[in-house]
């Protein structure tokens, strides 16, 4: 393949079926690429003491999309080298030890694929609007993550 | 009118007939998410509102419509055709059809 013919590609999937650490890695894996760099958010079984059963996530899906474009558009302004980006999100419920969400990104050297990765997690965090809800034994909670930006909370 | 319809007109007097100025009614859909669905107990629904208003002013109408919204009031944003929104003086122009979605603190990833 000739290298013109590896365009930059953006994956962005949301499913509520099991995500795939396989599929998403061989989306962005490229014969010019010596790094795939991956991220792989798994649902924890406790907070503060309390017990999760599971949690459960919901999303404004055609703006979520939307903010996930405008974050590998950023990638692709501040990692010029990266190749593929893929994000693929879980919705509904995800089971503990399961994956909620998966990013790889492809570069030719490791460091950008790393750093892109990281700043992936950290502004989808802050700025996809999609929502989480942890089941306890007795009751539930709606998470608010520390990155975003019109919180209000003290956690 | 004194029936109640599905489709709320809010506050504005202006109706259809007044030609031009910004008391003229849109409809707009608005979308309700996590919490804020759980409190206004649905998840999506037509509201008329006037063309131009304050993101502030038209939080007040749906809490109006709503009002167990009101305990979230400093922890939401709106996204506005998709662009985040905050509440407060910011005008909003509302083109018929226009998104209007009630954002909670996220918690994605």
């Amino acid at each position: 393949m000739d290298e013109s013919e590896d365009v930059p590609k953006d994956f962005i999937k949301f499913k509520s079926a099991k995500l795939s650490v396989d599929e998403v890695s061989e989306l962005v894996v490229s014969p010019y690429c010596g790094a795939v760099s991956l991220f792989i958010g798994t649902t924890r079984n406790n907070f503060e003491g309390k017990k999760v059963i599971h949690l459960e996530y919901e999303a404004y899906t055609s703006m979520a999309e939307t903010e996930i474009k405008k974050i590998c558009r950023d990638i692709r302004q501040k990692w010029p080298s990266v190749k593929h980006i893929a994000v693929h999100h879980r919705l509904g419920v995800v089971p503990i030890t399961e994956a909620s969400v998966i990013i790889a990104v492809s570069s030719p050297h490791r460091a950008e694929s790393l750093e892109a990765v990281m700043y992936c997690i950290n502004t989808l965090k802050a700025s996809v609007p999609i929502w989480k809800k942890e089941i306890y034994e007795d009751e539930y909670s709606w998470k608010e993550n520390k990155e975003c930006f019109w919180a209000n909370s003290e956690k | 009118r004194a029936r109640r319809r599905r489709r709320r007109r809010l506050s504005a007097e202006g109706g259809s007939a007044r030609a031009g100025g910004s008391m003229r009614c849109q409809q707009v859909s608005v979308l309700y998410f996590a919490r804020s669905a759980e409190l206004a107990g649905l998840r999506s629904e037509t509201l008329s509102v006037p063309r131009q208003i304050t993101s502030l002013q038209l939080w007040e109408e749906i809490v109006k419509a709503h009002p167990r919204l009101a305990v979230i009031r400093d922890q939401v944003v709106f996204a506005v055709r998709q662009e985040y929104v905050l509440l407060g003086d910011q005008l909003l122009v509302l083109q018929p059809g226009d998104e209007v979605a009630i954002i909670p603190p996220i918690s994605g990833g």
